[in-house]
C-alpha cells in the first residue's frame, strides 16, 4: 500500500478515534458517576452536529460561536433530560433508567428524520485546503477534529482533577457517603449528565465540517463508542481514550478492506482482546454496576 | 389453584383454540407476531433472571431464521428437521461467544450484546450467500406428508405449540435444581457465589437454553414469512424486547412477556397513527409507562387492583410471585 493511502487511513482512523474517545468519555462519566447507562449519548452527538450546522448556515455566525453554542445547547438539553426523565425513574433501578434513555434516543431519532429529512447539512470548510508533508496531502478539516478532541480530552482530564470533577469521582465511588462529606450528590448529577451530553455535542460540532450530519450518525456512533468502552475497560476513562484511537484506526483500515463488514472486524477485536485481557486495555476504572 | 383460576384458565385455553374462527385473517397475523415477540420476550425475561440483560435476541433469532432458509434452500431438507439443527447451531455459535463474554460480568455481557446484533445484521446484509440485504430466496412452506402449512389457522397452532413448549421448560426448569440456582444468582451474585453456586456455568446454560428458543422462534419466523432478511433483525428491536418485559412486569418471568407482547403488539393497530409517528408515540407510552408503573401490567394488578377483590387472607401471597 502506498503511503500516501497509508497515512490518510491513519489521519481518518484517528479522526474516528476522536469522536469515539468524547462520545465514550461522556457516556463512561454517566454510567460511572449516575449508574446510568445512557443509551442516547449518540443521540446528543447527532443533535450536536445539526445545532453546529443550523447556526453556521442559517444565522450565518461563525463556527467557533458554533462550537460554543453546540457545547451549551447540549449542556442545557442533558440537564433538562436529568430533571424531566431521569430523576424520576433513578429510584426505579437500574433497567428501568436505561429503558427509558431507549425509550427518548428512540423519540429523539424519530423526531431528528421527521425534522431534518431534507435537510442533512455539511458544514462548510473552516480550514480549506490540505497539508503537505513529504508529499503526503492530508485534509485539514480531519487534522482539526484531531485537534479539537485531544483539546477537549486534555481540558477534561484537568477538570476531573478540580473540585468538581473530585466530588463527581467521589459521588460515583459511593453516593451516601459523598453526601456525608457534604458533596451535593443531586447537583453532581446533574452536572454530570451536562457534561456528558456536551461532550457529545463537541464531538458533533467538530464532525460537522469532515462529514455531514445525518439523522443515523447518533446510532452508528454510539455503537462504536460502546465497543471503545469494552475495549477500554468499562468504566475506565483512560482506557477509552486509547481505545477510541485504536478502535477508529482499526475500523478505518477494516473499511478500506472490507467496506460494511468493518464493524464486524472491529467487533472480533474487541472479542479476541477481551479473551486475553478481560480488564480491557488498562486504566483505574470508575465504579460501574452490575458483576 | 383457586376455582375462579381454573375456570379462567379453561376459558383462556377455548378461546385460544378458537381463535381463528373468532377473528378475521389480518388479525390473526398480528397474533401469529405476537407468539414470534412472546418467545423472544420470554427469552429476555428468562435471561435476565440470572441477572443478565440481554440485548443480543435479534441476533441469535437472525441466526435461527437464516439457518432454515439457507438449509431448505441449499439443501432442500424439510423445514421440522431444520428446527432442531437451527436450534443447536444457536447454541454451538453462542457457546463460543459467551464463553468470553459472561465471566466478564453483566455490563460486558449488554455492551457485548447489542453489538453483536448489529454485527449479525451486517454480516447478513453484506454477504450474497445469504443474499445480502435483499433477504434471502423464498423457501417452500412447511410441509407434514400431503398437509401443507400455508394460512393462518394453521401457522398459528404451530406457533402456539412452539409457544407452550417453550413455556413448559422454562416453567420445568424454573423449578428445578438449576432454577434455584438460578434464583440465587438472580437475587444475590456475590451470596451465590460464597455458597459455591458457579456463576459462570449456570448463567451459560440459561443464556444457551434461551438461544436454543430464539433460534426456533427464527425458523417459526420463516415459517410464516417465507424469507429472511437482514432489516427484520434490528439494532432497535433487540432493544424494544426489553421493553415487552417491562410493560408486562419485571418480575413476572413467564407471563410478563406475554402480556407486554400482547399489548405493545396490538396497541398501535387501534390508535391508528400515520406510520411515521408511530415510533414516537410507542417511545412517550414507554417512558410514561415506567415512570407511573414501573410494576407492569402484571405488577399493577397483583399490586393494586387485586386487593380490591380478593378476601384479606389471601394477602401473604400478592408480594408479586417469583414463578408466575
Amino acid at each position: 500500500m502506498d503511503l500516501g493511502l497509508f497515512f490518510q487511513l491513519i489521519v481518518n482512523g484517528l479522526m474516528s478515534g476522536g469522536i469515539y474517545a468524547l462520545i465514550a468519555s461522556g457516556f463512561t462519566l454517566i454510567l460511572g458517576v449516575m449508574k446510568v447507562f445512557n443509551f442516547s449519548q449518540g443521540q446528543f452527538y447527532m443533535l450536536g452536529a445539526f445545532v453546529t450546522f443550523g447556526i453556521t448556515s442559517s444565522l450565518g455566525l461563525p463556527y467557533p460561536i458554533a462550537i460554543l453554542a453546540a457545547l451549551i445547547a447540549m449542556f442545557i438539553l442533558g440537564v433538562i433530560f436529568h430533571f424531566t426523565i431521569i430523576h424520576w425513574t433513578l429510584p426505579f433501578g437500574f433497567f428501568h433508567t436505561m429503558l427509558v434513555t431507549i425509550a427518548f434516543s428512540a423519540i429523539v431519532g424519530q423526531v431528528s428524520l421527521l425534522t431534518f429529512a431534507r435537510d442533512q447539512g455539511m458544514v462548510s470548510e473552516v480550514l480549506p485546503g490540505t497539508l503537505n508533508i513529504h508529499g503526503i496531502t492530508l485534509n485539514n478539516g480531519k487534522l482539526l477534529v484531531i485537534a479539537g478532541a485531544i483539546i477537549v480530552m486534555v481540558a477534561l482530564y484537568y477538570f476531573i482533577k478540580t473540585k468538581i470533577g473530585t466530588a463527581m469521582l467521589a459521588a460515583a465511588e459511593n453516593k451516601e457517603v459523598a453526601q456525608l462529606q457534604g458533596i451535593n450528590s443531586e447537583r453532581i448529577f446533574w452536572v454530570t449528565m451536562g457534561i456528558g451530553s456536551g461532550l457529545c455535542g463537541i464531538a458533533g460540532a467538530l464532525i460537522v465540517p469532515v462529514l455531514s450530519a445525518t439523522s443515523s450518525m447518533g446510532i452508528n456512533a454510539f455503537t462504536r463508542a460502546m465497543l471503545v468502552v469494552l475495549v477500554g475497560g468499562t468504566g475506565s476513562m483512560s482506557g477509552a481514550l486509547l481505545a477510541a484511537f485504536v478502535v477508529g484506526i482499526i475500523e478505518s483500515f477494516a473499511f478500506q478492506y472490507v467496506g460494511q463488514l468493518s464493524l464486524v472486524a472491529i467487533f472480533a477485536f474487541a472479542g479476541v482482546l477481551l479473551f486475553f485481557r478481560p480488564g480491557g486495555l488498562l486504566g483505574k476504572p470508575l465504579p460501574i454496576p452490575g458483576q | 389453584m383457586s376455582k375462579a383460576k381454573t375456570i379462567a384458565l379453561g376459558l383462556l385455553i377455548l378461546l385460544l383454540i378458537a381463535l381463528p374462527w373468532l377473528v378475521n385473517p389480518y388479525v390473526l397475523q398480528i397474533v401469529i407476531s405476537t407468539i414470534t415477540y412472546s418467545i423472544l420476550g420470554l427469552a429476555f425475561a428468562f435471561t435476565l433472571r440470572v441477572g443478565l440483560p440481554r440485548f443480543d435476541i435479534a441476533a441469535w433469532w437472525a441466526i435461527g431464521a437464516y439457518t432454515t432458509t439457507t438449509l431448505m434452500l441449499k439443501t432442500h431438507m424439510s423445514f421440522w428437521l431444520t428446527l432442531p439443527i437451527a436450534g443447536l447451531v444457536a447454541v454451538i455459535l453462542g457457546w463460543l461467544f459467551f464463553v468470553i463474554v459472561i465471566p466478564r460480568g453483566m455490563m460486558v455481557f449488554l455492551m457485548f450484546g447489542m453489538v453483536l446484533t448489529l454485527a449479525t445484521q451486517q454480516f447478513f446484509g453484506a454477504m450474497k450467500f445469504f443474499g445480502a440485504w435483499g433477504g434471502t430466496g423464498v423457501v417452500p412452506q412447511p410441509t407434514i406428508g400431503p398437509f401443507t402449512f400455508a394460512n393462518k389457522p394453521e401457522l398459528y397452532f404451530l406457533g402456539l405449540i412452539l409457544l407452550l413448549i417453550n413455556l413448559l421448560v422454562y416453567y420445568a426448569l424454573f423449578n428445578s435444581k438449576i432454577g434455584r440456582a438460578w434464583n440465587a444468582i438472580g437475587s444475590s451474585l456475590k451470596l451465590a457465589n460464597s455458597v459455591g453456586v458457579d456463576i459462570v456455568k449456570y448463567r451459560m446454560a440459561n443464556v444457551l437454553i434461551g438461544n436454543f428458543f430464539l433460534a426456533i422462534a427464527g425458523s417459526y419466523l420463516v415459517a410464516y414469512t417465507l424469507v429472511a432478511v437482514p432489516t427484520t433483525f434490528s439494532f432497535m428491536f433487540s432493544v424494544y424486547v426489553m421493553m415487552y418485559v417491562v410493560v408486562g412486569g419485571l418480575a413476572y418471568s413467564l407471563t410478563g412477556p406475554l402480556i407486554g407482547s400482547t399489548v405493545i403488539t396490538f396497541l398501535p393497530e387501534y390508535l391508528r397513527v400515520a406510520k411515521e409517528y408511530e415510533t414516537i408515540i410507542t417511545g412517550v407510552a414507554t417512558i410514561l409507562i415506567i415512570i407511573f408503573m414501573p410494576m407492569g401490567i402484571l405488577g399493577l394488578i397483583n399490586l393494586r387492583i387485586k386487593p380490591w377483590f380478593v378476601r384479606r387472607k389471601e394477602y401473604g401471597r400478592l408480594s408479586g410471585g417469583a414463578n408466575k
